[in-house]
């Protein structure tokens, strides 16, 4: 992407990001690497650790300079203003040990520019949203590990962010309240905001991203649309539950056996596309399907895949796959 | 910098520091405690200085002749013969042999120079020296048309002066004591201010640090908005405290006699006065910007301790070379510790209260400790961006060269913390 094609759809982007690099002396923690998020999407950054995504994070927010590179947030360079417009919430967090929910609160807002009113009202809104509203005068550390976590997601919103960047966001918390996040993000999103989400529970990525980036030892290895990137790792073979034999169904050249122990995947032989099979299968009376779809790889599979083989073959392949689409 | 958040992280340090219970102790209770000690010191200093019990026999020996038979003695005074050749061990043998507790030698000259040897095994008090300035007063009085007793011997009988080492200058008693107690009072306060304070200072940043805040506190101020606040925060905290003080002492001092003798004989100038804040001000600085520096260097509250009791030791340096101070404030020790960055406020200031310090030495300490605050700011303000994010991991010295040599706005470490 050219500079000059870039400046016209900065301004689309939550955050565009070209060609950064970040080296802590010998040791390339960032290598080049562009993307951009669109805004208000749930954008996913993806790697094993130590590949350089907390970095990148870093790099966004300003709290690390890049070596090389550009990278604009909400439409230009980071500036004071831009900070208040964002939420962050990292990985490594947390919180005064002795000072008073509402008081922490008070403060984390009053930094993002709000007036101790406002924030006040806020903080009070979203403590009793998430329960909490018992607790506005109890010491951080008199709170559970859950509801401290709880706390820390409501700092990062309480100055209701343009563009939020979490990271790690379910770390710890039980069903009840991953679901209270998970709908909170939602919500945020059908608002307009932001949403970069770096997290290894690659099911709540399938779920919720709409694009993601996947990067290992500091460089890009995936980056597209989930869909498309799953797509792009599809083999040619179907998953099929129900009875009958399918080794003997015509264009079937091998059968495994599936994960559940009751549904079977079956490799197709080269000139057998999934529509051929299924109409095979639809007209025979000897056999009963009750599921049938396109063996697509879980996000699970293609980061092991692409992490434990080779990054830079897995990303040629997928680019592949879209210059063909 | 955006001030606007420098001031309200200035505000929470000032606030949620205040009311800790360390502050709240060291700002209003030790100074009781230190007041209340105060007290019975002197109480029990006033039981044994208005006391002769321990004097029962005082001897004297009239060398100049001026003891009159008709003059009555205290009680248990006699008078006592001294050899010529070897008085000295003579005397020290009859107290040792408990013919006397204290003798009084008058010398031979005593009616020009007032002068009056006291040997004792004991301390000798205030109470017999008054007694014994009584007793020659008694006696000058009665024979003073023979005598042709100069008028200050009959009200001064004893002459006791004071004289600094190096200029000989005489002063007044009164004045000695407040000239050399009010630098011992700025010391004390400084010292105590700034130890309370960098404690706050370090263990806050140690605190973020150990609860993996800083990250939260960076995605919204700069590293130099967090520094400058909390560094006007607690300095606020510190002068709050020195203020408290000062009250405190002050109604104390000018509501009691002897505060306002003290203040009276203390014959210090405006520009001392002046020089002590400035010089206060400075050091306060330097000492907390290398306090925030170590805080965020370092992992955890044990080592920072470590460090500010270092940092301390080097503070009060010229208090434990305070021999050097009394015998020579001009020698080569006090004038060298009077250039050091961390030493030279408190060097300053205790030869200020002993002799006349050369303007141009004042003169390069400012201008040393200046251009030290502002490296020192300027450092920590490095060492904080480098040393922040560090979880778990030490800014030691060589990586913070490293970082430095090398323009990096971060050190170099094999892998973040990711």
């Amino acid at each position: 992407m050219t500079t000059n094609s870039s400046n016209s759809s900065i301004a689309d982007h939550a955050i565009f990001v070209q060609a950064i690099t970040k080296r802590f002396g010998d040791f390339m923690a960032v290598d080049h690497v562009n993307f951009e998020v669109n805004r208000g999407e749930i954008f996913s950054l993806l790697g094993p650790n130590g590949a350089g995504k907390t970095t990148i994070i870093r790099m966004i927010l300003d709290i690390l300079r890049p070596d090389d590179g550009q990278i604009q947030v909400l439409g230009g360079a980071l500036t004071d203003a831009t900070k208040d417009r964002i939420g962050y919430l990292p990985e490594e967090r947390g919180l005064y040990k002795n000072v008073k929910v509402l008081e922490m609160l008070i403060y984390l807002g009053q930094l993002k520019g709000m007036s101790t009113h406002d924030v006040r009202v806020r903080a009070l809104d979203l403590l009793e949203r998430f329960g909490l509203s018992d607790n506005t005068k109890s010491k951080i550390s008199q709170l559970s590990k859950g509801m401290q976590q709880k706390v820390q997601t409501i700092a990062t919103i309480l100055h209701k962010p343009d563009l939020l960047i979490i990271d790690e966001p379910f770390s710890g918390l039980d069903p009840v309240n991953t679901q209270l996040i998970q709908d909170l993000l939602y919500e945020m999103k059908a608002e307009g905001v932001t949403i970069v989400m770096s997290t290894h529970q690659m099911h709540q990525v399938e779920e919720m991203a709409d694009r993601l980036l996947m990067i290992n030892k500091g460089q890009r290895v995936l980056y597209g649309p989930v869909k498309e990137v799953r797509q792009a790792y599809a083999q040619n073979a179907v998953i099929v539950e129900g009875e009958g034999n399918w080794t003997t169904v015509p264009g079937v050249k091998e059968v495994l056996a599936g994960r559940n122990g009751q549904e079977a995947k079956l490799m197709l032989a080269p000139g057998f596309t999934p529509d051929d099979v299924m109409q095979i299968l639809a007209s025979r009376k000897d056999y009963a399907v009750r599921r049938f779809e396109l063996a697509v790889p879980s996000l699970n599979e293609i980061f092991i895949q692409v992490v434990g083989g080779n990054g830079s073959r897995a990303e040629a392949r997928f680019n592949d796959v879209r210059a063909a689409d | 910098m955006n001030l606007a958040k420098a001031l309200i992280v200035a505000r929470r340090e000032y606030r949620v520091n205040f009311r800790s219970p360390g502050f709240l102790f060291m700002a209003f209770a030790f100074p009781l405690i230190i007041l209340g000690i105060m007290f019975f010191i002197t109480q029990f200093i006033i039981e044994r200085e208005t006391s002769t019990d321990d004097f029962q026999k005082v001897a004297y020996v009239d060398n100049a002749g001026i003891i009159q038979s008709g003059v009555e003695a205290p009680e248990g005074y006699f008078a006592l013969d001294v050899p010529e050749v070897e008085a000295v061990p003579y005397i020290e043998q009859q107290l040792r042999d408990g013919v006397a507790d204290a003798i009084f030698v008058i010398d031979a000259n005593y009616t020009l120079t007032g002068q009056v040897d006291v040997y004792s095994q004991k301390n000798v008090t205030v109470a017999l020296k008054e007694d014994m300035d009584r007793f020659l007063s008694d006696n000058l009085v009665a024979q003073a048309d023979d005598l042709q007793v100069p008028v200050e011997r009959l009200v001064e009988p004893i002459d006791m002066v004071f004289r600094t080492l190096d200029t000989d200058e005489r002063q007044s008693e009164a004045a000695l004591i407040g000239r050399f107690l009010l630098p011992t009072i700025f010391v004390f306060v400084f010292f105590i201010a700034t130890s309370t304070t960098s404690q706050f200072m370090m263990g806050g940043v140690v605190e973020e640090k150990e609860n993996r805040l800083m990250e939260i506190l960076a995605s919204s101020v700069r590293p130099l908005e967090l520094l400058v606040g909390k560094l006007l925060g607690l300095s606020g905290l510190a002068f709050t405290q020195i203020a408290f003080w000062t009250l405190t002492g002050a109604v104390i001092a000018l509501t009691t006699e002897q505060g306002r003798d003290f203040f009276s004989g203390a014959e210090f100038q405006t520009g001392d006065v002046l020089l002590m804040i400035v010089l206060f001000v400075l050091d306060f600085v330097l000492t907390s910007a290398i306090m925030l520096g170590i805080g965020a260097a370092v992992t955890a509250e044990a080592e920072s301790r470590q460090a500010a009791g270092f940092i301390g030791l080097i503070a009060v340096l010229p208090i434990a070379a305070n021999a050097l101070f009394f015998t020579n404030p001009n020698g080569p020790i006090p004038v060298i510790l009077s250039f050091f960055p961390m030493t030279s406020p408190v060097a300053i200031i205790m030869r200020i209260g002993l002799t006349s310090v050369p303007t141009w030495q004042i003169a390069v300490s400012m201008v040393i400790l200046i251009a030290s605050t502002v490296g020192v700011l300027w450092l920590a303000a490095v060492v904080f961006r480098l040393g922040m994010l560090m979880y778990g991991k030490v800014l030691t010295p060589k990586l913070l060269w490293q970082a430095l040599r090398e323009n990096q706005s971060t050190p170099v470490i094999e892998v973040l913390p990711e």
